[in-house]
């Protein structure tokens, strides 16, 4: 399965709302990351030009922002927590346990660009240690039942889907 | 505003609010040690090495990005400073590969340089090199980026100085170096290897590709560039009397500051190629044998003296250098007037459009020459027409991209898509050969707009009214129809230009095109009504492609023109040299290069010197000149390089190349620029001014100056433009010209005219060669390429000089990039590759000249440029034909 085809038109429409306002390079990128899902690296040069920037000024504030992504990623992105609370917690087994069920390394999205697998240095809600994210959803006080039990939920949605 | 006081280690130091603390600590001497400062860019604050501490609070700052506040008590040198300093170096060296000892940047190496000051010698830290490979396809620059430590100085270098943007940081954290747009090697991104970067890394991350030579130099000394007519101060490292490596000259104040071209940087080369000429030569049937230096100056004199004796003065002429010092023309032009009373000389400022540049002399009374580029930074809006400084005067355009980038208004009238389009607000593809109608309808409109300078024009010119008819009866709409070009972007550009104060930069676009002359005229009418001339924020800036194009013509190496660009034509101007030389000057006007050709294919011009100039490559229909050249009884040729025209000459001498000897040029700005010697000439060259010196004495000058200091005070006393020549005061500027009305209301001076507004009817397009070809060049070569195409990394880096064509050219004739097409005018062919390009319009092609022995010049006829009716170099109308 191949990542949805990018809708230039809308991605077009988003660049020309931006157009000479040098200012809103990551307002504009941020606009891009969320419609499409991550930033289509062709665009780069489109959104230099637009903004009277250089592309490889564009490219620096991309691959700078651990939020903008330069490759697609999966419906579901997980993020498992790697800060020192969830640690002592045992957030090492979450992230193991997690790389056996889906099958992914850190960092990798599986061939149908269902989930993605990203760490991440915090996610700020050390009192629900160990945590996670999958998208926007917080899921705290992990163990191996509830991680199995929640990326079973996301595995029935995209069911549906 | 007020200045601040504080102290510095001690010492009372008073400076303007808004000074770094590490400048203000620089001017009294105290040395902080620094890794990501350069004075040319903005302050950054990343390397942390210049660290100081407030002595009051103990506040740790890094004093490049903390401005000096009053009653400030700095400690440069505290014990806490240096632990913190020695720290930030031992986590840099942990982070370093350990390979100093194969490093090219040996010595040099700043961080090597202040672990040696702090005594950092093992780090005693867990060595974590991040190694990255190393990057050395181009050959220009080797990336090891490894070794980068993040000052990021070639990443501001490139944005705020060169402006090319080419590069910027890329990822964060660790991983963290300064990439091109995906990651891509140089040679696939924007990169003009300009080799600012390289001048600046403080380590060996960029490193300096020689295949030569790889090390520190053991020699480095300063001289001027001896390419384009930008004038770059330099330095020059050599080894054994060898150039390996070339830099920008870290002075003040100099044209460059701290960049330089591709050319400038690594096209140097050629001074060591094997077809460098180190001994005299003679042809013996056909073939050229080393004689002494007596041998070949003994027969160049008698027989140059016989032929003059025989056929008269008219039978010989002389071509000097656009590329050789004031000094050697002068010399040179000064044996063509008083011992061979002609005034057959000229120069290969010929080829750079001298005709249409007469015009502008002539007209403005010479006001215009003195205009340095820093006023570009003062323009208040721009206009680039038919020039392409990026390619041409590559220093130029950081110039303009700066201003642009600033925020003045950008115009860019070119049939091409320039590298500086993208930096114009408005671009106007006009169709070529149409510049002086769409300067005519420019100033029409501005005119209805009622914008000009009324007060400068009523004190400076004449014949406005008559011109003003002229713009009343335009019709804009024609105007568009000629030009190709919208009624919107003529609004546009009208708008944009209202009410400003212009610079104007004019290239071979206009100075080598069809209807030169009535664009340069159209030009100089809406420069004068806009009251930019004698403006800071305005003016005429008019690239020079050669180093001192513009002194050979200052030294009176034209036709038509005196030492001092006097007048030839009037009698008082001639008297004036007639004393100063005691000699007769023949007031008949001498044959221009063109001329010359002509008349030694007619058979009445018998013998010709030629001082560093290679007609057999730089004019057009090569053949038809060299055929012309073998007409002549004799040839002397005096170069460098063992040239295309050498080869046919019956005496060749071998001369100095810019940095072997000692001499001045002028640049394009009017600056004179002295330079001394780098290294001494090759074998038993010499310098081209002793040449002329010892030639002019074999040929019955009594005249002796044996040494350059002669040659300048003589040339100070008697050409008042010049008059600082002698002095040693470093650079100064030409005088005199500059000082006439336009920018000195005292000064002497008549009124500028106007000239009217004239209609150009556009010939047919010819079915049988239906397209337009555009020609140009590119920054890797400089003139003809003589020079550069012999450089090996100019050569290695494979630019062939493609054909440039438009996408819908290419699917009509189904041609690929890479494809072979042979290109014919009705004077000849040429094959080579194709490109297509996405910024030409349909029936327009580009040809980059320079390539393949400057074979683009079969193309075009061999005609006189400015002549009314001349059809200029610049173009042709061609067919393609698929290979």
């Amino acid at each position: 399965m191949k990542p949805k085809e990018i809708d230039r038109e809308q991605l077009k429409a988003i660049i020309d709302r931006h157009r000479g306002k040098t200012w809103a390079l990551i307002p504009l990128l941020q606009e891009i990351q969320e419609t499409i899902g991550y930033i289509p690296p062709e665009s780069i040069e489109t959104v230099a030009e637009a903004l009277n920037l250089f592309p490889s000024q564009v490219q620096g504030v991309i691959t700078f922002y651990a939020g903008f992504s330069l490759e697609p990623k999966g419906k579901y992105v997980v993020r498992v927590c790697r800060g020192t609370a969830c640690h002592v917690k045992g957030g090492r087994s979450i992230l193991r346990l997690m790389r056996k069920e889906l099958g992914l390394d850190e960092g990798e999205t599986d061939p149908e660009y269902r989930f993605t697998l990203e760490t991440v240095a915090c996610l700020g809600a050390c009192f629900l240690a160990p945590t996670m994210m999958v998208n926007r959803n917080y899921y705290g006080k992990l163990n191996p039942n509830k991680v199995t039990s929640v990326l079973a939920q996301y595995r029935k949605k995209k069911g549906e889907s | 505003m007020e200045d601040i006081t504080l102290t510095i280690n001690g010492k009372n130091i008073s400076c303007p609010s808004g000074t770094s603390i590490l400048e203000a600590a620089k001017q009294k001497g105290i040395k902080i040690p620094t890794l990501c400062y350069h004075p040319d860019l903005e302050p950054f604050g990343a390397c942390r090495l210049c660290l100081v501490e407030d002595e009051k609070t103990g506040r740790l700052m890094a004093s490049c990005v903390t401005p000096v506040a009053p009653n400030m008590t700095i400690l440069t040198d505290s014990p806490t400073i240096k632990t913190h300093r020695t720290n930030i170096i031992r986590l840099m060296l942990a982070n370093h590969p350990e390979s100093c000892i194969v490093c090219s940047q040996g010595n040099r190496c700043e961080l090597r340089q202040i672990a040696a000051d702090l005594g950092v010698g093992e780090t005693d830290l867990y060595p974590m090199p991040h190694y990255t490979g190393l990057e050395a396809a181009n050959p220009f620059i080797v990336r090891d980026l490894s070794k980068c430590i993040l000052c990021g100085k070639c990443i501001r270098a490139d944005h705020e100085l060169v402006v090319a943007g080419a590069i910027d940081y890329n990822l964060r954290g660790f991983k963290s170096r300064p990439a091109t747009l995906y990651d891509m090697p140089l040679e696939r991104s924007v990169c003009t290897f300009c080799g600012t970067c390289l001048s600046m890394c403080p380590t060996g991350a960029l490193s300096l590709k020689n295949e030569q030579y790889v090390g520190s130099p053991q020699n480095e000394s300063k001289t001027i560039c001896g390419f384009c007519g930008v004038g770059c101060s330099i330095v020059m490292g050599s080894v054994d009397g060898r150039v390996v490596e070339v830099n920008p000259s870290h002075e003040q104040e100099t044209v460059n500051g701290s960049t330089l071209c591709v050319r400038g940087h690594f096209a140097h080369d050629f001074l060591n190629t094997k077809d460098r000429l180190t001994q005299p030569m003679m042809s013996h049937n056909g073939e050229l044998t080393p004689v002494s230096w007596d041998e070949a100056l003994d027969i160049a004199a008698k027989q140059l003296v016989d032929i003059k004796k025989k056929y008269g003065p008219q039978s010989v002429a002389f071509i000097g250098s656009s590329k050789c010092t004031n000094e050697e023309n002068y010399l040179f032009q000064k044996i063509a007037r008083v011992l061979f009373e002609t005034n057959n000389v000229d120069n290969g400022g010929y080829m750079s459009g001298r005709a249409v540049l007469n015009r502008v002399e002539k007209r403005m009374d010479g006001g215009y020459r003195i205009n340095p580029l820093s006023n570009i930074d003062k323009a208040e809006a721009i206009v680039l027409l038919g020039a392409d400084p990026g390619h041409s005067v590559p220093v130029m355009s950081y110039y303009v991209k700066r201003a642009s980038r600033k925020g003045t208004p950008l115009i860019v009238v070119d049939p091409k898509k320039t590298e500086m389009v993208p930096f114009s607000s408005v671009w106007l593809n006009l169709i070529p050969q149409s510049d002086s109608q769409l300067i005519n309808g420019l100033a029409a409109m501005l005119w209805k707009k009622n914008s000009f300078d009324a007060a400068f024009i009523d004190r400076f010119t004449e014949g406005f009214d008559v011109y003003c008819e002229g713009l009343k009866g335009l019709n804009i709409e024609t105007v568009c129809r000629d030009t190709g070009l919208t009624m919107g972007a003529m609004e546009k550009t009208a708008d944009l230009l209202a009410g400003k104060k212009i610079a104007f930069v004019c290239g071979n676009g206009i100075l080598k095109q069809r209807y030169g002359i009535h664009s340069m005229n159209a030009l100089l009418n809406l420069l004068l009504m806009t009251g930019s001339p004698g403006s800071e924020r305005g003016g005429l800036y008019i690239p020079a492609r050669e180093n001192n194009q513009v002194g050979a013509w200052d030294m009176g190496a034209v036709p038509d023109a005196l030492p001092g660009r006097r007048d030839l034509g009037i009698e008082s101007e001639r008297k004036d040299w007639e004393r100063a030389w005691q000699a007769k000057i023949s007031p008949d006007r001498g044959l221009d290069v063109i001329r010359m050709i002509e008349e030694a294919e007619k058979g009445s011009l018998k013998a010709l010197y030629i001082m560093g100039e290679n007609p057999l490559r730089s004019l057009p229909r090569p053949e038809r000149v060299r055929k012309s050249l073998e007409r002549l009884d004799f040839l002397v040729v005096q170069d460098i390089l063992l040239s295309e025209t050498c080869k046919i000459a019956n005496v060749v001498l071998p001369g100095a190349a810019f940095c072997e000897k000692a001499g001045s040029f002028t640049n394009m700005e009017g600056k004179i620029q002295p330079f001394e010697p780098v290294v001494a000439p090759l074998g038993e060259a010499k310098a081209d001014w002793e040449i002329l010196d010892l030639l002019a004495g074999k040929m019955g000058s009594t005249q002796h100056y044996g040494s350059l200091e002669k040659v300048k005070t003589e040339i100070a006393r008697f050409i008042p433009m010049y008059r600082d020549l002698d002095g040693h005061e470093g650079p100064g500027w030409v005088g005199n010209k500059g000082d006439r009305r336009l920018f000195n209301p005292d000064g002497e001076g008549t009124l500028i005219p106007f000239t009217p507004v004239v209609s150009i009817e556009h010939k047919d397009i010819n079915d049988e060669y239906p397209f337009t070809a555009i020609l140009g060049s590119q920054r890797f070569h400089l003139g003809s390429g003589t020079r550069t195409g012999q450089s090996d990394r100019i050569r290695d880096y494979g630019v062939k000089g493609e054909i440039e064509l438009s996408l819908e050219d290419g699917a009509r004739l189904n041609v690929q990039d890479g494809d072979s097409v042979r290109v014919e005018s009705e004077h000849g062919f040429i094959e080579r590759e194709i490109k297509l390009e996405k910024g030409l319009s349909e029936g327009f092609i580009f040809i980059p000249v320079a390539f393949n022995a400057n074979d683009a010049m079969n193309l075009i006829g061999l005609t006189r440029l400015g002549g009314p009716d001349s059809p200029g170099w610049q173009g042709c109308q061609v067919k393609i034909m698929k290979l």
